[in-house]
């Protein structure tokens, strides 16, 4: 049975990356419900960067730092706390303060576990999406060239429409650089645009799944994996060290809004 | 001697694993207690149940709803441990102003308050959804509910959300078409 318009809309509502096949063809057949798609698309754009909360650029203190703060209840009464939060944290002071012989001894052989693994942890691999795409982007060094000069139409679209999609030069800006790539067995497109921070690399990521935004920096890269309402996701990288999480953030997000889907 | 070094890596690649996923646990208990300090003793006091509880997490793709449901018991435990004040929701806001704060976009810093707001039926799955990337599913486990009624909270919420933000509304269905 076909989907209708009241049935399209409240499923959207109710899970914009759901991306079921009927919720896709109706989502492009339907010219008022494309409209209805764009605004509630880039109201969850700016709803999963509202949910990122900016937390305190201090260093995260570490799990066994954690252990060893807990029972000195003065380094805990040194917090600033707004009038809701003194009432509160009172109570969990009070049970902390209670509980302090067995953390201590958790504490102690802690310290103990950590001297001797610490290192240990920094030599293990950890696969990730965005660990995999900084490892492409490092295989490919004359992507990141600065230039003025864009490739043309045809190779773009070349490289573009096997993932069914065009890019909008006009809101994208100038791609200096269009590849088909492997990547997790698949072939993606792998561009990059002349942004006025410097080259930024975007590869349209299909066929991977992404379900929130992810900032990481990595190896000389700083990036975001983007999701992409039913088309998987997008991997944003650069170079840049001076950029911050926001104006990569803004620049992800123009650049998810520069693809025109066309399947 | 062997198996210390195991046992020592085991406890180095827990570490790890809460360090890498506690800026989004600090920020889920954030949005659940709507209070600094309370999400920073929760998340703290969670950690530290986990790690002594180490050896339940099996497998490490787990960890995040592992951790998620001992923060959410914990968030619960420190009502049954002290009850605690009834807050003015203004008072709250303005006490938590700095986190809210959009940074360049004044937009982000409404749509924070917009969610602040919420119910926590509405909240919590919502973050649940856009910042954790649980699946309807994940989140009704989570929960304790049928995905049929996360699907109905996930759309009032949004229905709320947009219509607290100002967005045109008047096109959006009923819940009754889920």
């Amino acid at each position: 049975m076909m989907m209708d318009c009241k049935q399209y809309r409240a499923a959207l509502l109710a899970d914009p990356a759901a991306g079921s096949a009927d919720l896709r063809a109706h989502g492009t057949s339907c010219p008022d419900c494309t409209h209805f798609t764009q605004r509630v698309e880039a109201f969850e754009a700016r709803l999963a960067r509202a949910v990122r909360l900016p937390l305190p650029a201090a260093p995260e203190p570490s799990l066994e730092a954690q252990v060893l703060q807990l029972p000195t209840s003065a380094a805990s009464e040194t917090r600033p706390r707004g009038p809701s939060g003194a009432a509160r944290a009172a109570g969990a002071a009070g049970a902390a303060v209670g509980r302090a012989p067995r953390w201590y001894a958790i504490a102690a052989s802690l310290v103990v576990a950590i001297g001797a693994a610490g290192l240990l942890w920094l030599a293990v691999p950890r696969a990730s999406l965005a660990g995999d795409v900084v490892t492409h982007m490092a295989a490919e060094p004359d992507a990141w060239r600065a230039t003025t000069t864009a490739v043309s139409p045809a190779a773009l679209e070349a490289v573009t429409q096997d993932a069914h999609m065009r890019l909008s030069s006009s809101a994208a800006g100038l791609v200096s650089y269009a590849s088909s790539c492997a990547f997790h067995g698949h072939q993606v497109p792998h561009l990059v645009v002349q942004d006025r921070s410097g080259p930024v690399t975007v590869m349209v990521l299909v066929h991977e799944t992404a379900r929130s935004a992810d900032n990481f920096d990595a190896q000389g890269y700083r990036g975001e994996i983007l999701p992409v309402p039913g088309h998987g996701a997008i991997a944003v990288l650069t170079r840049n060290q001076n950029l911050d999480a926001a104006a990569l953030d803004r620049i992800a997000l123009q650049l998810r809004e520069a693809i025109r889907w066309t399947d | 001697m062997r198996s210390r070094v195991g046992e020592n890596q085991k406890h180095a690649r827990f570490q790890a694993l809460c360090q890498s996923l506690r800026p989004d646990l600090l920020r889920f208990a954030l949005w659940l207690a709507r209070d600094r300090s309370l999400a920073e003793d929760v998340v703290q006091e969670a950690l530290l149940r986990a790690w002594k509880a180490e050896d339940a997490l099996q497998d490490e793709k787990a960890a995040k709803p592992w951790l998620l449901t001992i923060i959410r018991r914990e968030y619960a435990r420190t009502f049954e441990r002290k009850r605690l004040p009834t807050v003015d929701l203004a008072e709250l806001i303005a006490s938590e102003e700095p986190a809210l704060a959009g940074g360049e976009d004044p937009n982000l810093a409404e749509l924070r308050l917009a969610i602040y707001q919420l119910p926590e039926e509405y909240r919590e799955p919502l973050v649940l959804q856009v910042l954790m990337g649980f699946t309807t599913a994940e989140i009704g486990q989570q929960l304790g509910l049928t995905t049929a009624a996360v699907l109905t909270r996930l759309f009032r919420a949004r229905r709320q959300l947009r219509a607290l933000c100002g967005e045109d509304v008047s096109q959006d269905p009923d819940d009754d078409g889920l």
